[in-house]
């Protein structure tokens, strides 16, 4: 049931089923900045991150950073041409190393090296050399140089970040023990894994930011029930009547036909588009009429704005009229979209509304909210 | 500020076709540096008036100089990005030029983001 907030501050858990109660995440957890504080802990901290895609990094030495929360790591391709993921911090004194390299203009070294002090590490996170005055000690007359330790290259060497991958998906996990990829991503990582993802460049990145909570957002990316009144182009073409959602531990599936006479990549399904929600802030988006593939990444800044990284996947990253007027067509969406989401989003920070109510066909959102509920619980 | 004349400020990536209505100066610096870390382009601003007459000057020392004696407390660094904006400069090339002054010991910051000449 709808609670406002009428002064009885009363708010229930998130209704373990849709079938019986309905309940929304309480709206405090849209506006509340301690919860903003909360989740990089809970949320971002524990789960699988997505980090980019690895045909940005292809050549050993290849890298580009990612930043989660107040985190940042380096994603780095080895000599042996595995992938590996390390915090941007010198093992020395704590200085940040690389500056900010995004997966579009991507970095390429030999190692990597602190510019404070020329601390210099493997690619594989070792330390491989430091300036001589970290060997000799001419400056303390305390110490003789032969007295002074020599550094583990191991144990001097770089915090290393838990990496896996979902095809050419590379996703970081900040926990020290965290659950698999694998069990997290469930049968999504099959699923998507028979699709020739690698195959794609990245064409084009659009980024955006938006005025409201990053969860909110998600939200509306999970549900079509608002596309009728509000994507008239998008829908087009497609019957909505025909569509399916599925819902898995942490990711779910909206699955959209296309009308007869849309013509569809063969790469993909025929006739089909596919929005794949991964928990906790990574989409996938295959849109059926166009052959290539879309991912967002939905980044908070804060409890009340976020980041749209939307990147968009071709066969070549030149991208022909067609492509460049669906490309478009995306960011027209997109752009819907968040008129829509920051609409709502000023209606919760209203604090008229203590906690909403799911529609029945809203079970996407449902497992959105009843997911952030069990991280702020556990 | 008001309402209307915060609809005035308005910054745009010309790569990403996006754009951003902004309250306050210094927010189009941040919103510059956020962009550029996931991106790596260069913001400018679409929209934005300074209020009185425009700022006489041509390098970015002398221009920082003459909206010294206009604010109190240090020039916003977003308010040096609208006036080099007016000569040309993106926000990105605007905050490279501040560094290098800031490197050879001519400007200063009095507060983060609020800048002061030597």
């Amino acid at each position: 049931m709808t609670r406002w907030n009428d002064g009885t501050d009363a708010t229930a858990s998130v209704s373990p089923d849709i079938t019986d109660e309905t309940n929304a995440l309480p709206a405090k957890y849209f506006t509340d900045p301690a919860v903003h504080e909360m989740e990089q802990e809970t949320v971002f901290s524990r789960y699988w991150v997505y980090a980019g895609h690895e045909n940005a990094i292809r050549e050993p030495g290849d890298y580009f950073t990612r930043t989660v929360g107040d985190r940042q790591v380096i994603v780095v391709r080895d000599k042996d041409r595995g992938m590996r993921a390390f915090y941007n911090v010198c093992a020395h004194r704590g200085s940040k190393m690389v500056d900010d390299t995004p997966m579009t203009d991507p970095g390429n070294a030999n190692g990597i090296r602190c510019p404070y002090h020329l601390w210099t590490y493997e690619l594989d996170g070792d330390l491989r050399s430091t300036p001589r005055s970290f060997e000799e000690a001419g400056m303390n007359p305390d110490l003789e140089d032969e007295d002074v330790p020599r550094l583990d290259p191991e144990e001097n060497g770089l915090r290393e970040v838990h990496l896996d991958s979902i095809g050419p998906l590379l996703f970081v996990n900040l926990d020290d023990d965290p659950m698999s990829l694998a069990e997290q991503a469930g049968t999504l990582k099959e699923e998507l894994e028979s699709f020739p993802l690698e195959d794609y460049e990245l064409a084009r990145r659009y980024v955006s930011e938006v005025e409201c909570n990053w969860k909110t957002f998600s939200g509306n990316y999970s549900e079509c029930d608002h596309c009728q009144a509000n994507h008239q182009d998008w829908i087009e073409g497609i019957s909505l009547s025909e569509s399916e959602l599925v819902v898995d531990d942490h990711y779910w599936v909206l699955h959209y036909t296309h009308d007869e006479g849309v013509e569809a990549a063969e790469s993909l399904i025929e006739g089909e588009a596919r929005f794949y929600y991964f928990w906790p802030n990574f989409t996938l988006n295959m849109y059926g009429n166009a052959d290539g593939y879309g991912t967002y990444i939905i980044d908070p800044i804060d409890e009340g704005r976020f980041q749209l990284i939307a990147d968009y996947y071709f066969k070549d990253a030149e991208l022909s009229d067609e492509e460049k007027e669906f490309v478009q067509l995306s960011r027209k969406l997109q752009e819907e979209d968040f008129e829509l989401v920051e609409r709502q989003y000023e209606g919760l920070k209203s604090d008229a509304l203590a906690q909403a109510q799911l529609g029945p066909n809203e079970h996407t959102v449902h497992r959105l909210h009843l997911l952030a509920q069990e991280a702020y619980d556990a | 500020m008001n309402q209307r004349e915060r609809a005035r400020l308005v910054v745009t990536c010309p790569d990403c076709a996006v754009r951003k209505a902004i309250d306050d100066v210094n927010e189009a610096v941040a919103f510059h540096r956020r962009h550029r870390a996931i991106t790596g382009h260069d913001v400018e601003w679409e929209r934005a008036e300074l209020e009185g007459a425009s700022i006489p000057g041509e390098d970015l020392r002398s221009v920082i100089a003459e909206l010294e004696a206009r604010v109190e407390g240090g020039v916003p660094l977003g308010l040096v990005t609208v006036a080099m904006g007016e000569r040309g400069m993106t926000i990105g090339e605007t905050l490279d030029a501040v560094r290098e002054l800031r490197m050879e010991g001519k400007l200063y910051e009095p507060r983060d983001d609020h800048l002061r000449v030597t």
